[in-house]
Formats: structure tokens, sequence, C-alpha cells
């Protein structure tokens, strides 16, 4: 604390004044391999794998423990293509915003506006699709073991959709509003969103392998 | 500047899409089980990539300002 207030050796003018008024803590250090918002995200996406392991984890206990035998219990049945149409609904959203990322970067606006467009309307299928397969499935979360961690894990995930959906719509409006440029740091309401919504993309290939298809 | 963005992290996500992929393929030729163990060794090796890369960043930072061998 008290470092950031005595000015340093040599420095000269304007500079040595600055130090000199300033009274706060030192600045903080910035990174030279990546920026505080891209490290943020990578942070926070951490914590979401931690989230998933510890639904895995239930999801695990209960089929291999709890119910050893039968895996959807009798009489259930999950609808995998329905599921399967959706998982590749999903990962072609994961190109889209790749599309609309390369696009800005080469400072191709309309095609970072379709981009964002076709991953808003792809990520609001998907989440039109699951809700119907709830609606159809013909068990609820209270039904059994089975229902309740079928619902929470795809639920869980549900809701990362649905959170990825309300970024990708703030990046879009701010797409259409010329907020966005070819600079790295004039896009990054982009490239954060993009990071996460290709997390919740790998989520997802990794649920439907475990819930539908295992 | 920046090395980890959203470039990166989509060819992650092509990875996994094979990696499942492949696991997806084996389940449905060779049944759950044959499946299920085909997945695990592939989180192992997942997992062992993880712990070395984590290693060789944590080595590459510590002479970096905040790290602990770093001399200003």
């Amino acid at each position: 604390m008290e470092s950031a207030s005595v000015p340093l050796p040599g420095a000269s003018g304007g500079h040595a004044a600055a130090e000199a008024h300033h009274h706060g803590p030192p600045e903080a250090n910035q990174s030279s391999r990546i920026d505080k918002q891209t490290l943020g995200i990578l942070l926070f996406i951490v914590s979401e794998v931690m989230l998933f392991g510890s639904f895995f984890a239930s999801y695990f206990f209960l089929r291999v423990v709890v119910h050893p035998s039968a895996w959807p219990p009798h009489p259930f049945e999950l609808p995998v293509a329905v599921a399967g149409m959706n998982t590749a609904i999903l990962v072609s959203s994961s190109f889209t915003i790749h599309y609309a990322l390369e696009a800005i970067r080469k400072g191709n606006k309309q095609g970072m506006k379709l981009g964002l467009v076709l991953t808003w309307l792809l990520g609001l299928t998907f989440l039109f699709v699951q809700i119907n397969e709830y609606v159809h499935l013909g068990f609820s979360s209270r039904t059994e073991s089975f229902g309740t961690i079928f619902y929470s894990l795809t639920g869980l995930h549900g809701a990362h959709v649905f959170i990825g959906l309300t970024l990708l719509t703030a990046a879009t409006i701010r797409a259409f509003r010329g907020h966005f440029d070819k600079d790295h740091d004039k896009h990054l309401g982009i490239e954060i969103p993009g990071i996460y919504w290709h997390f919740v993309d790998i989520m997802w290939i990794i649920v439907f392998f475990t819930v539908y298809i295992l | 500047m920046v090395k980890y963005n959203e470039a990166a992290v989509f060819k992650w996500v092509l990875i996994f899409a094979v990696a499942v992929g492949s696991a997806i393929g084996l389940t449905l030729l060779a049944g759950g089980l044959v499946g299920a163990l085909y997945a695990l060794v592939l989180a192992i090796i997942g997992c062992v990539y993880a712990y070395r890369w984590t290693r060789e960043w944590w080595d590459n930072a510590r002479d970096r300002p905040g790290g602990p061998d770093h001399r200003p």
C-alpha cells in the first residue's frame, strides 16, 4: 500500500506526479497471454464443470448402485431419435457462432449478424424440442429416482441453454446496433458468449451420450 | 495477446464431438458395457492430458509477474 504512493526513482514529470497522488492499492497485474474477460469466463466454466460433475456422479450412483438391473426402469423409454436430432441442432449452433466470430474478425458485419441470428434460432429450437420432449415423455421428476435424475441433469443443461440464449440475445441486439468491430477488444461481447455457448454444447454431447445412449 | 479464445474452445467442441461420436458408434455396435469402458478410457486420457497441461502452464507461469519466482 505504501509503495503505491511513493514516486519511483527515475520516474519523470507527470508520471511521478500521478504516482504521488495515487493512494489506492497497486494496479492488478494483467496477464500478457489472456485478457481478464476471457479468464473470467474460463474460470466460471471450470466451476460449471464441477457442478455438472456432481450431477453426473449422482446419475451414475443411481444407475449403477440403486438400479443396476434395468435402466431406464420398465416401462419407460427415452426418445433417442428426437434427442439425437436435438444434438445435431446444438452442434450446428456451435458452427454458426464460430462463423459469426470468424466473420467479425475479418470485418464482415453481415456475416456476424447472420451467424448470431442462426445460432439464436438453433438454440431456441433446441429448447423448444426439449420442452416438447418433456411434455410427451410420460413420466415426471417424481417418477422414481430415474425420473428425478433425468429431469435434474437435462433440466440443468436446459437452464444453461436458456442463460446462453439470454447472452446471445444481448449480443445479437448489440450486433444490430453496430457495437462490434474487427478489433479483438471490440467484439468481446460475442467472444465471451461464444465460449459459454461452446461449453453448453460440449456438456450436451456428454449428457446425450450418458443419458440417452449408454 | 490472446491465446485462449473462442477459436481454441471451438476446437475442443470438435474434439469432444469426434470422441463422443466414436463412443456412441461403439456403444450401438458392441453394447453398453463396451461403450462405457471406451468412454472411461477416453475420460482418463483427457484427465491425464489436462493434468499435464496444468503442470506445463504452472511451470511457465512461475516466473511471470504474480508468480512465486518472479523477480521485478
